[in-house]
C-alpha cells in the first residue's frame, strides 16, 4: 500500500478524485452509490464492471474515502487478482485482514474487500470466492472490479449490484484534462487535448499519462499538438507495429522474432500482445476500412483458439503467418488493378 | 486378467545374487567389497548401460545379507538439503539395529540410483552432499550411474570402488526368457525369444517387458509375431521424426508416423512450429499449414491433463499441416533448439527486472503489474528520458538499475 504522507506524484494518482462527488461524467452510478453512502448498513457486495480507465477503481477507492475517511486504509483491503498467485493467496489475505482488522467503523458494521481484476480469476476460484463471500458477508462488504462481468459465475453476480461503466464523454474528458492542466500550470492547447482523446478512446488513465509526459517534454509549459504526437508515436509500442508491418509484407521469420522478442524481453503475455495487435491495425493509415475488418476477423478468431490452446506463442505464430498471406493477396490485387 | 497383475520385470526381479544374469566379474567384485573390503573404499558406483543388473543386484545382495535399502534416485531432487534429510539420518544411525539383537539385520544401506541424472541447476551442491555423505557413513553406500564420464561425477571417482556392468550376452537373455515363459506357460519359438534377446542389445529388462508385451494376448510365441517390435523399439528421435514428417507424401503417412514416434508430442508441436516457415516458402501455403498447427494446438489446450481421447484429433491436425502441399518438399535444416526455450532463456532476468519495475507502480497507483506494464511503463519510461533526475524515482523508489533499465528500453 501507497505511503499516505507522500504526495502523489503520477498525475493519475494525484487527481484521483476522493469523493463521489469529485468523479468524472458518471452522474447515474455516482447518484446510486450515494443513495447506499447515506444508510451505510444497507449497502450489498458491488460489483463494478467495464472497460480500463473509466474510474471503477477510482469509484471503489471513493467509496471507502467516504466509509471510512481518513482511516479508510485500517478498514480496506485492496487485492489484485492478477497479482495474487492463485485463490489460496486470496483466502489467506482475506482471511487474515478480516481477523485484524477492527470489523466496523462508527456506525459502519464492516470492513471493506476490494477486489481488482477479478474477471482474472479462474472458474474453481471464483467458486472459493463465492464461498469466502458467504461467510465473510456479516463482516465484510466486497467490491469486486472487472472488466466484463460475464466472465464472472452467475452465483457470484447474482450477490452483487452490479454498475457498469462505459467509455467517457469526450467533452467531460476534455474538460477533466484542462482542469489538471491548469494546477499544474500547464497550457494545454485545444487541438492538443483534443487529439490526446482520439487516441486514448475513453481511457482516462491513458490520457492523463500522456498529458504529463507531454508536459515533462515542454519545459515551457505549453503543450502543443506536435507534442502531443511525439509521446503518443515514442511511447506506443514500437515492437508490436514492426512485428505487424514485417508479417504484411511478407517477411514472416522476423516478424515471428519480434514477437519473441516481445514475450521474452518484456514478459507479455500471447492476449495482451494480440490485444496491442488489434489496437495497433486499427491506426494504421494504409490498410482501407475493408481491409481492416478482414484482419480483424483473423485477429478475431485466433484471439478465441489463444484462450482454448496450449501455447500462445504458436498461435500467434500462426496468425502472423495468415497476415502474411493477407499481404501478398493485397499486394497481387494491386498487381492486377 | 490374472497375467496382467504384475510387471514381469517385477515378478522375476532376482532374489538372490546367483539370480541375476550376467556380468559374473561385476558381481563378484560387488560382493567381495560388501562382505569384506568396505575398509578399503568407502562406496561403491556401479556403472553400464541401463538394464543390465545394477540395480537387481544391489536389492538381491541386500536381500542375501539382510540390509535394509535406503534408496534416493534420480526422481529425487539431489540438492544438499535433500540429500541430507534423507541420507544423513540412514547413514548416522548403524550402531542401533546391531543392540537390538536381531541376527538377520546388518543395517541401511544407502542407495543413490541415477548419480548421472544430477544436473547442474537443481541439484547444485548435490555432489559435494553425496561425498561428504560417504565420508562420514558409517554403512555402505552404493552409487549407480548409467554413464560414469560426466565430468561433475569426477570427484565421486575417487572415493568408490568402481565396478563396471556390460551389456549381457545374447544367450544368457534367452536362457532366462526360456526360464519365464515356462514359469508363464507361454509356448515360444525359440527364433521368437532369439530375435528379442538380440533386439533388446543387452538389455534384460527391456528383453522381460518385451516378452511381456508380445505373449500377452495368446500363450503362444512365433517368429511372425517379433515383427512389430522393430518398431517399437527403435527409438525415432526428434530429428528423424521431423524429416518424416515434413517429406510425408501424405496425411496418412505423417499420422501413422506420428503414432509410431515416442518423441514428446508438446516438444514435437513446438519444433514443428519453430520449422514450418522452412518447409513452406510460400505465404499461401505457410498459412493453411499454420492454421492446422494452431488447430493442433487448441486440442492439446482442450486434452489438458486428462481428455487424452481427444490426441487422435491432435494428431490428426498435426499431420494436415504436414502434406499442405507434398510436391513442394525440398530437404532443409531444422532449427533447434526450441525458438522459445532459447529466447525465454536469454531475457529471463529483463523480465524479472521489469516486473520489478511494475510491482512498484502498482502499489503507488493501484494498478496491476499488467496494467502498469501497458498503461504506465511507456509513458514513465518517457518522462525519465527527459527529466533525469525526476522526482518519479524516489516516488517509485526505483534503483538506479531500473531507472537504467527503464530509460535503456527498446522502444516496444
Amino acid at each position: 500500500m501507497a505511503a499516505t504522507s507522500e504526495e502523489a506524484l503520477m498525475w493519475v494518482e494525484k487527481y484521483r478524485p476522493k469523493t463521489l462527488d469529485e468523479v468524472v461524467d458518471l452522474h447515474d452510478i455516482v447518484e446510486s452509490l450515494k443513495a447506499f453512502m447515506r444508510n451505510p448498513k444497507t449497502m450489498p457486495h458491488l460489483m463494478l464492471a467495464g472497460i480500463p480507465g473509466t474510474g471503477k477503481t477510482t469509484v471503489a477507492l471513493c467509496i471507502a474515502h467516504e466509509l471510512f475517511g481518513q482511516n479508510w486504509r485500517s478498514f480496506t483491503l485492496e487485492l489484485n487478482a492478477s497479482d495474487e498467485r492463485g485463490i489460496d493467496t486470496v483466502r489467506e489475505r482475506i482471511k487474515d485482514f478480516s481477523r485484524y482488522s477492527r470489523t466496523g467503523f462508527g456506525n459502519i458494521p464492516f470492513a471493506l474487500i476490494i477486489l481488482d481484476e477479478s474477471d482474472q480469476m479462474t472458474g474453481p476460484a471464483q467458486t472459493a470466492l463465492r464461498r469466502i463471500m458467504e461467510i465473510g458477508s456479516r463482516t465484510s462488504r466486497f467490491i469486486l472490479i472487472c472488466n466484463q462481468s460475464s466472465k464472472i459465475i452467475e452465483p457470484i453476480q447474482s450477490r452483487c449490484a452490479i454498475f457498469r461503466f462505459s467509455r467517457l464523454d469526450r467533452q467531460a474528458m476534455k474538460e477533466h484534462l484542462q482542469c489538471i492542466a491548469k494546477k499544474e500550470n500547464v497550457k494545454l492547447q485545444p487541438e492538443a487535448a483534443e487529439r490526446i482523446v482520439d487516441y486514448s478512446e475513453g481511457d482516462l488513465r491513458h490520457a492523463i499519462n500522456a498529458l504529463q509526459t507531454a508536459s515533462a517534454y515542454r519545459e515551457g509549459g505549453i503543450v502543443d499538438e506536435k507534442t502531443v504526437s511525439l509521446v503518443i508515436g515514442e511511447a506506443s509500442p514500437m515492437l508490436v507495429q514492426k512485428m505487424i508491418r514485417k508479417a504484411l509484407y511478407g517477411d514472416f521469420m522476423e516478424a515471428r522474432k519480434t514477437m519473441y522478442d516481445i514475450m521474452g524481453s518484456y514478459g507479455f503475455s500471447g492476449s495482451e500482445i494480440i490485444r496491442q495487435i488489434q489496437r495497433e491495425i486499427f491506426k494504421m493509415s494504409d490498410l482501407t476500412p475493408e481491409q481492416k475488418a478482414d484482419l480483424s476477423n483473423l485477429i478475431g478468431e485466433y484471439d478465441y483458439r489463444l484462450t482454448q490452446g496450449a501455447n500462445s506463442d504458436i498461435q500467434l505464430s500462426a496468425l502472423l503467418a495468415q497476415f502474411a498471406r493477407f499481404g501478398k493477396s493485397i499486394e497481387e490485387s494491386y498487381a492486377t488493378k | 486378467m490374472q497375467r496382467n497383475e504384475l510387471l514381469w520385470v517385477e515378478k522375476y526381479r532376482p532374489k538372490k545374487i546367483q539370480d541375476v544374469v550376467g556380468n559374473e566379474e561385476a558381481k563378484e567384485l560387488f560382493v567381495e567389497w560388501l562382505k569384506n573390503k568396505r575398509h578399503t573404499k568407502k562406496a561403491v558406483l556401479l556403472y553400464g548401460p541401463p538394464g543390465v543388473g545394477k540395480t537387481a543386484l544391489v536389492n538381491a545382495a541386500a536381500n542375501e545379507f539382510g540390509f535394509t535399502i535406503i534408496e534416493m534416485n534420480a526422481s529425487d531432487t539431489r540438492s544438499e538439503k535433500a540429500v541430507n534429510a534423507v541420507a544423513k539420518p540412514a547413514t548416522s544411525y548403524v550402531a542401533l539395529d546391531n543392540f537390538s539383537g536381531s541376527t538377520k539385520s546388518s543395517g541401511n544401506l544407502l542407495f543413490l540410483d541415477e548419480v548421472d541424472g544430477i544436473a547442474g541447476n537443481e541439484d547444485r551442491g548435490g555432489v559435494a552432499a553425496i561425498l561428504k555423505i560417504v565420508e562420514e557413513s558409517l554403512v555402505p553406500v552404493i552409487l549407480a550411474a548409467n554413464d560414469p564420464n560426466i565430468d561433475k561425477l569426477r570427484p565421486l571417482k575417487k572415493v568408490c570402488l568402481l565396478v563396471r556392468f556390460q551389456q549381457v550376452r545374447i544367450p544368457l537373455i534367452i536362457a532366462l526368457l526360456q526360464k519365464i515363459c515356462l514359469l508363464e506357460h507361454v509356448h515360444a519359438e525359440f527364433e521368437a525369444l532369439e530375435r528379442i534377446a538380440q533386439n533388446s542389445r543387452g538389455d534384460v529388462r527391456s528383453a522381460i517387458n518385451d516378452l511381456q508385451s508380445l505373449s500377452e494376448t495368446n500363450r503362444t510365441l512365433t517368429l511372425q509375431d517379433t515383427v512389430v517390435l522393430t518398431s517399437r523399439n527403435k527409438d525415432v528421435s526428434m530429428d528423424e521424426t521431423l524429416r518424416g514428417f515434413f517429406s510425408a507424401k501424405s496425411v496418412a503417412e505423417a499420422s501413422s508416423l506420428l503414432s509410431y514416434s515416442s518423441v514428446d508430442y508438446d516438444d514435437f508441436l513446438l519444433s514443428v512450429s519453430d520449422n514450418l516457415p522452412r518447409r513452406y516458402m510460400d505465404p499461401g501455403e505457410l498459412a493453411a499449414a499454420y492454421d492446422f498447427v494452431s488447430q493442433a494446438d487448441v486440442f492439446r489446450g482442450r486434452i489438458g491433463t486428462e481428455n487424452w481421447h481427444l490426441l487422435k484429433y491432435f494428431y490428426n491436425a498435426l499431420a494436415k499441416a504436414a502434406a499442405v502441399n507434398p510436391q513442394s518438399y525440398k530437404p532443409f535444416e531444422f532449427i533447434s533448439p526450441p525458438i522459445r526455450v532459447m529466447t525465454l532463456f536469454w531475457t529471463k532476468s529483463r523480465r524479472s527486472m521489469l516486473d520489478a519495475i511494475c510491482s512498484k507502480i502498482g502499489v503507488q497507483c493501484h494498478v496491476s503489474k499488467e496494467t502498469a506494464k501497458e498503461d504506465f511503463v511507456p509513458y514513465i519510461k518517457e518522462i525519465l528520458i527527459k527529466q533525469k533526475k525526476s522526482p518519479l524515482i524516489a516516488y517509485f523508489k526505483f534503483t538506479p538499475e531500473e531507472v537504467d533499465f527503464l530509460i535503456k528500453m527498446s522502444r516496444f
